[in-house]
């Protein structure tokens, strides 16, 4: 690794001011994607803020409308978190599936989120939930979050602090994914609210997250896996790689999708 | 890796070619562009910085025109080096075709066809992202390309 300068913040206040007096910083949560491309010289910032030690990122609380997860919270601490698994038992089991267990252990729900990475798995839970992103300075509603690839509406030095999952009434994450990333190759999240029905696809997007009004409108009127029988998505809009051409992630963003909706039911 | 596209921009076809021939336009418009100076007549020398998700490297490359036919067509062929990060080469053919608009207006039609290949780290662990990006960047380009070309003109000094 090459030579950078690395700062402790000991809050969220601290980690922004040090963000905004260094020049060319970045972030560092739990660093799985982060470290990796330093390591490979994909990256070179000049300064890391570390997030490590910020009490006031971490935890998971509940109340009787939504499930508020620290951006510091680890997959592997939300995957067993009993609050989480008492609340929204499909987010726990999203966090489960992520990664491999290293990962797990130090990969964070804020830096996915941060990274928008098209095929991570909380952008999708985050879509589903309608979750809103609490940041250092304001909040961000996750329609408006996401909005491309890689990219999100946090401005520079903006710090995720904390995220807001409204509580569904039936929700489920299925993903098909890819055997050696685990990366999901398409991931449908499938979350019934009293308010209507949200469908959120990740890793199929050519531009990264993003939900299907079809399958909503369609599973809104009846919350059934076969309400979606006969409907699709756009191949023209879905990525293509060497893993799965865009027809083929659209195909399976029906299948994962009718499978996503029997899991909710179950 | 191949892409094609059509963009139609409400100006005639003269005002296109000038505009894409033009570095400092060029400049404006290409996504993370730090320099652009011609080196020749048909050559160009480029600076840009490629920052997509937890990436960021610069890359330092040349642009050359081949058989330009003012201002219907040209070929551009493109070869970039990002040090350690990789490398890039590819070619691109756009052709210009005058369009009249439904309101009677003078509009051109650009259509292009390119052809990239990407090597090094880059490639390796960047693959399934490869497509996307590119798209994203020529999106980027003729968003801004469209914009900078429609803008007012600001009155004479």
């Amino acid at each position: 690794m090459y030579a950078f300068e690395h700062l402790r913040a000991t809050d969220p206040a601290d980690a922004v001011a040090k963000f905004s007096q260094a020049d060319d910083a970045r972030y560092l949560a739990g660093g799985q994607t982060l470290l990796a491309a330093m390591k490979l010289r994909l990256a070179a910032p000049a300064c890391l803020i570390d997030l490590q030690r910020i009490a006031a990122l971490r935890g998971i609380a509940a109340d009787t409308a939504a499930l508020t997860v620290g951006a510091m919270a680890t997959h592997a601490e939300v995957a067993a978190s009993p609050v989480v698994c008492d609340t929204i038992p499909a987010l726990a089991k999203l966090a489960a599936g992520i990664g491999d267990p290293m990962v797990r252990n130090v990969g964070t729900l804020g830096g996915s989120v941060a990274n928008d990475d098209p095929a991570a798995d909380y952008p999708a839970a985050v879509l589903a939930l309608d979750a809103a992103v609490h940041t250092d300075r304001r909040v961000i509603a996750a329609d408006a979050f996401f909005t491309g690839l890689y990219e999100t509406a946090l401005a520079p030095g903006e710090l995720i602090t904390a995220v807001r999952f409204p509580i569904p009434q039936q929700a489920a994450y299925v993903k098909f994914p890819n055997p050696a990333s685990r990366y999901a190759l398409v991931g449908v999240f499938v979350a019934r609210h009293a308010a209507g029905v949200r469908v959120a696809v990740t890793g199929a997007g050519a531009s990264g997250v993003f939900r299907v009004p079809a399958f909503e409108a369609a599973l809104a009127a009846r919350f059934a896996p076969d309400a979606i029988d006969g409907l699709g998505v756009d191949p023209a809009a879905l990525a293509s790689d060497l893993h799965a051409s865009a027809e083929y992630r659209a195909h399976l963003v029906g299948v994962i999708a009718r499978r996503a909706v029997a899991a909710a039911l179950a | 890796m191949d892409m094609t596209g059509t963009q139609v921009l409400p100006l005639p076809r003269e005002r296109v070619w000038d505009a894409l021939n033009d570095p400092e336009m060029l400049k404006r418009c290409i996504p993370g562009c730090e320099s652009v100076e011609r080196t020749d007549s048909d050559a160009w020398k480029m600076v840009m910085v490629a920052a997509v998700g937890p990436v960021k490297a610069k890359f330092t490359g040349t642009l050359t025109v081949s058989d330009p036919d003012p201002p219907n067509s040209y070929t551009l062929a493109f070869e970039g080096s990002g040090g350690v990060a990789g490398f890039g080469k590819g070619h691109a053919r756009v052709q210009l075709l005058p369009e009249t608009a439904a309101d009677g207006s003078v509009q051109t039609r650009l259509d292009y066809e390119a052809h990239a290949a990407v090597g090094g780290k880059i490639a390796q662990v960047g693959a399934r992202l490869i497509d996307g990006v590119a798209k994203k960047l020529a999106d980027g380009f003729f968003t801004r390309f469209h914009a900078a070309l429609t803008e007012p003109v600001p009155p004479a000094a």
